[in-house]
């Protein structure tokens, strides 16, 4: 006998049994162990090895078992891809059972089947499902719709599986459907998909129509269901007011809904729309009005929801204060609140504090600071300085609220104290220092490094009116090693303070200070602060005073609110998680890399931006585009903004001597006469452009010398190694110095801003000054209209000047615009159609080759060439900084000087934008 | 004394008859399947995975299994193999080019084990298209006499008109019931 035996065992073990069981005839066996199957897999055994067994059983009438099968399914599904194929046509039949609750439950387990195979089988019964006459299975099916769009952009070789197979266009006609909950769901699948959408661009856009047949089902829906409507609607931009005003006066009955998570949802839908509706001053109060009593009712709910309440609250405190100004009272903290609560209601009684509700606020924080919660204590006494700073009349008082607290003696009170009384100095400078000796007191018992650094920084700051300064920072000094960095700090700062203050006895002090920072200390910061001060007190003490005793900035509430733009995303987040943590999803969602941002929509009518375009140049167009379409015959630019105004700053081009002969005068209507002889000379000034690399359109003029009181500007924009640039000339034609020049933008499309300040020192009279300025495109997006329009204000000593110019938009080609064969086929096939522009250029010379390789410089990559029927073709790609990706055909016939270009992007706003920068590149 | 024992015996046998319909696709399983279960032609869709259904024919209960013919799902036939009475193995008839290929599968079917004892039944299929082969064209081409050992039947049918299915049937069940 060979070995071998002890590698066969006798006993077959329970697999094998099971597995006979599953094949017995009788039904009530085989249900057993089917069971029996369910129950080993759902405490972890493997039972795939079963799985042709499992799925034998499939078909049958008897409804448990089915549903057991399925649930088997689901799980090893994954794991047997191949075998899966088995249980297709299972589905299939099922699908048209006549019993409802089977065609659902197949439809519903076909969608949790994540297996690449046999995904395209199931789309048949799919499409029968959305059409069923059940509206149980209709709105399964719609939920399936969305889990088969996860699946077909998971696996990405069935990307487009849903929009190829028309089922977003079935969802769409579920919005319209008869029963509410149907309707719900579609909803609910459509802003899945939208939201997974890797364009970032939603890929249903809800009609008029549609939001008014959502609002019907709104009254008719589960909470769920409402809440997934609710949803989408704020997802939705109404066309006017009027359209606005009937949204929210449907909507505002849902503030009464004992669910809490409808009525939040409501709540940001109305917010959204006020946000439009901010010209009816009247509808906006109303409306503020309605909105408090709910809010406040959440608060009389479990702690849980309490909370969640809270936070999304204090959003909503920040960006509307009104609502909720009077009603100061609820957020009064009660004795048994849980402390999540309790900080989350002192947050936001800071935030509704004002001048009219101060004594009462004051009071109730006064009488927090006694609890005996630590944490909570310290926040109220933080809270009764950030009153101070936010109230002002009330600071007074908040002062002497601290002082009562500081005599407590409670340790903890009085360092937090202290911490806040140094914030309250910083605001309201000589004012409150008669309390310092009573701060003094207290030296001994600080412990935190927050505190005692405060403490450090108040008498170094204040070492004039301390008679005992000295004294104090030096017993300070002497466990300087022991002290934790942010004292170390404050200690070095406050000695040299004292010294150029009080220069006579305080010289051995400071020396020792310097030499403790940078001899002793091994931390950088600590060393590099003292090397600084050393260097600045031994070779110019006047300079040092001017820069240690500099006026320090003002500080303000705003501190601890959130960024604006934040906001704005975190409202439209409303009633999700984001909204509670306070971050946008992206922050923590993973997998959703693109996402769509949301914000909120721009406020017509708003006071921002008009007074500012008064004085720009209006509707300026780029020379260039200008002059080519001319030079076309036509404005052949499709769908571009006609170009409507002269260009007032051709004259540049013909060199500097001109521009002084016509800097003053307007000169509309002039340019057309004058740009076909123009034109030819282009191309010998374009010769010469100094970047040998990528094209870089000449300088036009933005700002002409009379309305920049003397300062005239000429610029462009170009793109070295990486970076956007801001090329102007700056030329000082009035009678004086200008200095002191600052920039900045308004919110652009690209989110182009400076990335640096501006660094001119001083312009003389007369001089001409070029200056370069490197931009971020990481800034403040807003879109703009024409989209490559930007809105500059630039400020000198004179006076503050706004400018709008074009945004040439080949400098925002990213230099990793460059596509693999195979992804920019499918790619290409997967934008619809609609996405399709057309463009004829003329006037085109040079090869193929040529071409492509300028265009390769200016970051427009050629994927591949063909030669179809003597033609040549280009296929290219380019990225902008705002990661839209753009695909382009360039049909090249030789011999002929056209050339037809077909433009394919999910952005497709951008395509005249692109063609106008072909036809620079082409052309230079 | 003869009659009492087919009784018994038809109570002892009151078992399900396992019974596997195979064949290349478009060959005609499912429509021979539900031809015999309703005795109508249903309209079918190409079988991705299986069908089955319970069969009575003269008073004699099976458990029919039709089986999709498509090459991505053949490899699974053997799944089905174990404990299988019958074989029904459908051929078209008109389709001449894949001929070998259904040749190739019957063969390598038979092949197995679990399938020795198993009774034949070869079905050729879609004898109403004109320009068809011949049941004894169909036999040579399936290579049939080379089967030893094995109880087996050609027949010819058409599924779609019903003809030739109660012949083979009637053939099965006598099979089945003499079956040692």
């Amino acid at each position: 006998m060979t070995d071998s035996k002890y590698f066969t065992t006798t006993k077959k073990g329970e697999i094998f049994e099971l597995k006979s069981e599953l094949n017995n005839d009788k039904k009530e066996k085989k249900k057993e162990a089917v069971k029996k199957v369910i129950a080993s897999m759902t405490v972890g055994k493997d039972v795939s090895a079963l799985f042709p067994d499992v799925v034998n059983c499939m078909q049958t009438d008897n409804l448990e078992l089915k549903k057991l099968v399925y649930l088997y399914l689901m799980n090893y599904a994954k794991s047997q891809p191949d075998m899966a194929i088995m249980a297709v046509n299972t589905f299939v039949k099922d699908c048209e059972d006549p019993n409802p609750l089977i065609r659902a439950l197949a439809v519903r387990t076909m969608g949790c089947i994540r297996v690449d195979k046999i995904t395209e089988y199931l789309c048949e019964p799919l499409r029968k499902c959305l059409k069923d006459e059940d509206p149980y299975v209709r709105k399964t099916a719609a939920v399936c719709v969305a889990k088969l769009y996860d699946i077909s952009s998971a696996q990405n070789t069935n990307l487009g599986l849903v929009e190829d197979q028309g089922f977003l266009e079935q969802l769409k006609e579920l919005l319209s459907d008869s029963n509410p909950m149907v309707v719900a769901n579609a909803v609910a699948a459509l802003s899945e998909i939208n939201e997974s959408s890797p364009t970032g661009q939603p890929l249903v856009e809800l009609s008029t129509s549609t939001i008014n047949k959502l609002l019907t089902a709104l009254n008719e829906c589960t909470e769920w269901g409402q809440v997934f409507i609710l949803d989408s609607l704020s997802n939705y931009t109404p066309r006017d007011e009027r359209e606005a005003q009937s949204i929210c006066e449907r909507i505002t009955p849902r503030l009464a809904h004992a669910n809490a998570a409808v009525v939040l949802s409501a709540v940001k839908v109305l917010i959204k729309m006020m946000e439009i509706l901010q010209g009816d001053v009247e509808f906006c109060n109303t409306l503020s009005k309605k909105l408090a009593p709910p809010l406040v009712t959440l608060l009389s709910s479990e702690p849980e929801v309490q909370y969640v309440a809270l936070r999304n609250i204090n959003l909503i405190v920040q960006k509307k204060p009104d609502i909720l100004k009077h009603e100061m009272k609820v957020f009064f903290v009660k004795y048994n609140d849980p402390i999540y609560v309790k900080l989350e209601k002192l947050d936001i009684m800071i935030r509704l504090a004002s001048q009219s509700n101060i004594s009462q606020v004051l009071s109730e924080l006064k009488e927090y600071a006694t609890e005996v919660d630590v944490d909570f204590v310290r926040k109220a006494v933080r809270a009764i300085g950030r009153c101070a700073i936010k109230v002002e009349p009330s600071a007074e008082k908040c002062v002497s609220t601290l002082l009562d607290l500081i005599q407590t003696k409670v340790n903890y009170v009085v360092q937090e104290a202290i911490v806040v009384i140094k914030d309250i100095f910083r605001k309201y400078p000589n004012k409150y220092e008669s309390i310092i000796s009573t701060l003094c007191e207290n030296l001994d018992t600080l412990d935190e490094p927050e505190a005692r650094a405060s403490m450090v920084w108040i008498i170094g700051e204040y070492a004039e009116r301390i008679d005992n300064a000295d004294e104090l920072l030096d017993s300070f000094l002497e466990g300087f090693a022991d002290e934790n960095a942010q004292v170390q700090l404050q200690l070095l700062t406050a000695v040299v303070k004292l010294f150029l203050k009080r220069p006579q006895h305080t010289q051995g002090l400071v020396q020792h200070v310097l030499s403790l920072a940078t001899q002793d200390s091994d931390n950088p910061d600590l060393r590099d602060r003292g090397f600084i001060y050393w260097r600045l007190l031994s070779t110019d003490p006047a300079a040092a005073k001017e820069v240690v005793l500099a006026d320090k900035p003002l500080i303000s509430e705003e501190t601890d609110l959130l960024e604006p733009t934040l906001l704005d995303e975190l409202i439209c987040h409303i009633s999700s998680l984001a909204s509670v943590y306070h971050k946008p999803p992206t922050a923590f969602v993973e997998g959703r890399s693109a996402g769509i941002r949301k914000t909120l929509p721009v406020r017509q009518g708003s006071d921002e931006a008009p007074a500012q375009e008064a004085t720009v140049i209006p509707n300026q167009e780029s020379l260039i585009g200008d002059l080519l379409s001319m030079d076309l015959g036509a404005p052949t630019i499709p769908s571009g903004p006609a170009p409507t105004t002269a260009p007032i700053s051709n004259v540049d081009l013909l060199g500097g001597g001109l521009d002084v002969l016509y800097g003053g005068t307007e000169l509309s209507g002039a340019p057309t006469a004058a740009a076909p002889s123009t034109t030819g000379l282009l191309g010998d000034i374009f010769g010469i452009t100094t970047t040998p690399t990528m094209y870089t359109p000449p300088k036009t003029l933005w700002l002409p010398a009379d309305k920049g009181k003397g300062l005239e500007i000429r610029g462009t924009f170009s793109r070295k190694s990486g970076q956007v640039h801001m090329e102007m000339t700056l030329t000082n034609k009035a009678m004086q110095v200008m200095s002191g020049f600052a920039i900045q933008f308004n919110k652009n499309s690209f989110g182009l801003a400076p990335l640096v300040p501006m660094n001119v020192t001083g312009l003389q009279p007369g001089q001409s000054l070029e200056y370069s300025l490197a931009l971020s495109t990481t800034g403040p997006v807003q879109r703009m209209e024409p989209l490559t329009t930007l809105q500059v204000a630039i400020k000198n000593n004179v006076d503050v000047f706004y400018y709008a110019c074009q945004i040439p938009i080949q400098i925002l080609f990213l230099e990793d615009g460059t596509l693999d064969k195979r992804v920019f086929l499918t790619t290409w096939r997967d934008i619809p159609s609609a996405n399709e522009v057309q463009y004829t250029l003329n006037d085109i010379k040079g090869s193929a080759d040529a071409i492509s390789s300028k265009m390769t410089m200016s970051n427009i990559f050629t994927i591949a060439k063909r030669n179809v029927e003597g033609q040549d073709m280009l296929y290219q790609s380019l990225k902008l900084t705002n990661n839209i990706w753009v695909l382009l055909e360039l049909k090249l016939t030789p011999g002929s000087t056209t050339a037809t270009l077909s433009l394919k992007s999910r952005s497709v706003e951008v395509a005249p934008y692109v063609f106008q920068a072909y036809e620079m590149i082409c052309k230079n | 004394m003869g009659v009492l024992f087919s009784y018994f015996k038809s109570l002892i046998g009151a078992r399900e008859m396992r019974i596997l319909i195979l064949g290349l696709d478009g060959a005609g399983k499912t429509t021979i399947l539900y031809r015999l279960q309703v005795g109508e032609v249903v309209t079918t869709i190409p079988t991705i995975g299986f069908n089955v259904e319970q069969v009575t024919y003269k008073n004699l209960k099976f458990q029919v299994w039709d089986l999709g013919g498509q090459t991505s799902i053949r490899p699974y036939w053997r799944c089905y193999y174990s404990n299988t009475d019958a074989i029904i193995y459908v051929v078209d008839s008109a389709d001449k080019e894949r001929m070998g290929i259904s040749k190739d599968e019957l063969f390598h079917m038979l092949r197995e084990e679990e399938l020795q004892d198993a009774i034949l039944v070869v079905l050729a299929n879609k004898q109403d298209i004109p320009g068809c082969m011949s049941l004894k064209e169909v036999h040579q081409a399936l290579g049939l006499e080379a089967l030893k050992n094995r109880t087996f039947q050609i027949f010819k049918t058409s599924a779609t008109k019903g003809e030739g299915l109660d012949v083979a049937m009637e053939w099965l069940a006598n099979a089945l019931k003499n079956r040692k």
